[in-house]
């Protein structure tokens, strides 16, 4: 039937009513929180602090970016912590074994990208569903990690390497220039090229999509293969700001990932989303973790608060869009 | 008939938002009678069908059951009225045993847990009466479709039903098996059960039923004593739509093979179709819902793999056919339903537009915005798609819009060959024609067209050749000069006819 067609098409909406929102939900609350940490914590608003939240979120954005993807496409990937655990470990293996820091470096993205290759060749070629492949890779991945690391922390103390971590550049710290890169890379990516139409796409309809004549599948599989990779660089730039990795760093990170991008608005269905909304997402995890640490709430309560902020937030978002105050 | 009727409908009308369904149509049924619900694709049989089981409610008309008026207001009002129903589609749960279907929402207790005992028996009795031996303990899904369709009956029989509905009984059963059901009709009739049985298979009326009502586009045709109608008589009741507009067609010779299809069988629904659609030519593919019309096309276009048969595109054998493949090739599907399978609604008119192309507009790999809104402004041009912006999202459009995007689309490609399923359903009169309009104009530019219908006049308006498919076979070939609506339901219900 077409009725409906024509009223609905008369009605003012903007072009693209989730995807290029305003100011979404999420914004407001990043805001609130600066606001209430400036006055209750006198040490949070000073530019140390600030730079402190900037390194503290570069590899929860680095995630971020790599969730967001899978996200798109209607996917979910729970191996990206556990990636990021073993690429740290290989990278610093790598180290140990005489290497220079660029072959370092790149063995770890490589260990990520394999990991993606094989989440994601299960998915397209194997047709299981994203949540049981990643599932099993995030336990094959934290298992190797304990394995290469005879479970124990590694260590490298590599000038270069620790550059990485704890090096800057101008005021900004490496971590933070290494994660605007990243996001400048995944936000071209996205709305540049012809891959991330395709993302956005299969999220959107997967099998129109694919009787457009994409080769969806190769594109699903590359979204895992650059998810691997990213959490994979993350995992490196872990290892260098703790000179060394562990084999139990990367436990829960595929959850705040996830969650910075469903904060961020992303939604599990439909493909629906920006990679802007997933920087908020980050930023809103990691103000909240660093006033947390500000105002003196000890690290044993911060998961179950942070956990709480994450409901509150998402609750706030579903009210705002039943009420329809927001698309 | 001389008994009182035990169901008689009179006027029922029903619409659906800018569909009349039903227009004032009578139906009887007297006890002990099976009275065969006969018409076309949208013929308005399955509302009828589903006002007398309780699923819909009538916008206008009378239901007397045994002489006393009654409202059905849902289907288990109907069901406690003596109204059964057997969709083609069992309402069974797989994982459940027979015993346990028979009774679901009913089951029988004792002392507050389930009485299986009594279920058994209860099941058994019914089963035995129908002169079926399952065991009670199977589970359905252990069952072949016969006996699953039996267990329906035992269900709709469990709640003392004196009037069966089926939809299609026979439409998924072997000879055999039909047989059988047969069988147990007559044994239904003489329990004095009556049956309302809908059926595409013209041969049936005379086999199984005592009386005939025809339908048409909603309105009563007639009804017959099954004894007094032959065939032919039938389909000259089922056709004879009027034909609403003109169709604009230029006809000019035929070009080069485009398209050849040999045998292409998958599973039950396509069983060795085969078929030819050269350039310059728009072919028809006409047949009953169900005849593995759709089917073919998502085969041809690789969207769907299949076991046997060949497809050749400009003379080259194609191997391992997906969707992306014959896209390079030069295929384009236009999908019966656009919503789920031919636009990303999320998305703008111009992403819709593009999807297919990227790679030759933008070999680089970078979208140029600018010249995708150059390219995309050309098609909202050329096929005067109404739209405020090509930013707009695909799903604020309306239908007729919806499919000039999907056809812009496969315009952006440069296809060759168009496979058009169902290209106007849903559609209104004014960009229906624009549609055949472009129809036309693309094989005057020498495209090949592949057009499934379910719409006769739309089939015969159109069409250079009409394929008619049937049980998932292509099982007859008419030119235009020889087509008639009358040939194409005799050749889709597979009633003989003399060439």
């Amino acid at each position: 039937m077409t009725d409906g067609g024509v009223a609905k098409s008369i009605r003012p909406e903007s072009e693209r009513p989730a995807a290029r929102a305003k100011l979404p939900p999420v914004a407001w609350v990043v805001l609130f929180m600066i606001a209430f940490f400036g006055v209750t914590a006198p040490g949070f608003f000073t530019v140390g602090n600030f730079l402190n939240i900037m390194l503290q979120g570069s590899v929860l954005l680095i995630m971020g970016v790599a969730a967001t993807f899978v996200i798109l496409t209607e996917g979910i990937d729970l191996s990206l912590g556990s990636v990021l655990t073993l690429a740290g470990v290989t990278a610093v293996l790598v180290l140990q074994g005489g290497q220079s820091v660029p072959v370092a470096v790149l063995v770890g993205i490589l260990t990520g990208a394999a990991c993606g290759a094989v989440t994601g060749g299960l998915i397209t070629v194997g047709k299981l569903p994203p949540f049981i492949a990643s599932l099993g890779m995030m336990g094959i991945a934290a298992g190797f990690a304990l394995v290469l690391t005879r479970q124990g922390a590694i260590y490298s103390d590599v000038p270069a390497f620790i550059f990485l971590g704890e090096g800057s550049l101008g005021i900004l710290p490496m971590p933070t220039v290494v994660a605007v890169l990243v996001f400048a890379v995944g936000w071209v990516g996205l709305y540049q090229t012809d891959f991330g139409r395709y993302i956005i796409s299969i999220g959107g309809n997967e099998a129109g999509t694919r009787l457009s004549g994409v080769n969806t599948a190769w594109w699903k599989f590359l979204t895992y293969v650059a998810a691997g990779a990213l959490a994979a660089l993350g995992g490196v730039i872990m290892a260098a700001r703790l000179g060394a990795a562990d084999p139990i760093v990367g436990n829960g990170w595929e959850f705040d990932a996830i969650a910075a991008t469903i904060l961020g608005g992303t939604s599990f269905e439909k493909g629906n989303g920006t990679l802007g909304g997933t920087v908020l997402g980050v930023l809103l995890i990691s103000i909240l973790r660093n006033g947390l640490n500000v105002v003196g709430v000890g690290a044993m309560w911060q998961p179950a608060l942070i956990g709480l902020v994450i409901i509150a937030a998402i609750v706030f978002d579903v009210l705002l869009k039943q009420r329809g105050v927001i698309q | 008939m001389v008994d009182e009727p035990l169901l008689r409908a009179r006027q029922i009308t029903k619409t659906f938002p800018g569909v009349l369904a039903l227009d004032g149509v009578d139906f009887d049924l007297c006890p002990g009678e099976v009275h065969v619900l006969l018409g076309e694709n949208g013929a308005g049989k399955s509302t009828l069908m589903k006002i007398l089981a309780g699923a819909y409610q009538p916008d206008a008309g009378t239901i007397t059951l045994n002489g006393h008026p009654v409202q059905m207001a849902t289907p288990r009002q109907a069901q406690r009225l003596g109204v059964g129903i057997i969709y083609q589609e069992f309402n069974l749960v797989p994982y459940m045993n027979v015993a346990q279907n028979i009774f679901q929402g009913r089951f029988p207790h004792r002392w507050g847990l389930l009485d299986h005992a009594t279920m058994h028996t209860e099941s058994r009795k019914l089963l035995d009466g129908l002169n079926m031996d399952i065991d009670t303990r199977a589970k359905v899904v252990s069952l072949g479709v016969a006996q699953q369709q039996m267990v329906e009956v035992a269900k709709a029989l469990s709640v003392h039903s004196k009037i069966l509905i089926m939809d299609e009984p026979t439409a998924a059963l072997t000879d055999r098996e039909i047989e059988q059901l047969f069988a147990t009709i007559h044994r239904l009739k003489q329990q004095g059960i009556g049956i309302i049985y809908i059926s595409h298979r013209l041969q049936e009326v005379h086999q199984i039923g005592d009386r005939v009502t025809v339908l048409r586009d909603g309105k009563f045709i007639g009804t017959r004593q099954v004894s007094q109608v032959t065939v032919d008589e039938l389909i000259a009741m089922m056709v004879g739509r009027t034909i609403t507009h003109m169709f604009p067609r230029d006809y000019q010779p035929q070009g080069r093979e485009a398209v050849r299809v040999e045998g292409l069988s998958s599973g039950t629904r396509l069983r060795g179709a085969s078929l030819r659609v050269h350039s310059g030519e728009i072919v028809g593919l006409a047949g009953l819902v169900g005849a593995g019309r759709t089917e073919l096309a998502r085969a041809i276009f690789g969207a769907d793999p299949y076991q046997q048969g060949q497809v050749w595109v400009f003379g080259q054998p194609v191997k391992a056919a997906s969707p992306d493949k014959m896209v390079k090739l030069g295929m384009g599907l236009l999908p019966e339903d656009r919503k789920t399978q031919g636009l990303a609604m999320i998305l703008s008119l111009s992403e819709n537009v593009v999807l297919a192309s990227l790679k030759r507009l933008f070999p680089r790999r970078f979208v140029d915005a600018g010249m995708e809104q150059e390219v995309v402004a050309q098609y909202i041009r050329d096929l005067r798609i109404a739209t405020p912006s090509p930013k707009r999202l695909v799903q604020f459009l309306s239908g007729g819009t919806q499919q000039k995007v999907v056809l812009a689309k496969w315009l952006c490609t440069h296809s060759k060959i168009f496979i058009f399923d169902e290209p106007t359903r849903g559609i209104d009169v004014g960009a229906k024609a624009e549609i055949h309009g472009f129809m036309n104009e693309l094989v005057k530019q020498g495209a090949a067209v592949l057009m499934i219908s379910s719409d006769l006049p739309e089939i015969l308006g159109m069409s250079d050749r009409i394929y008619v498919m049937r049980q998932g076979r292509v099982v007859a070939e008419v030119p235009r000069e020889q087509a008639t609506q009358e040939r194409i339901v005799a050749y889709a219900m597979g009633h003989e006819v003399e060439p």
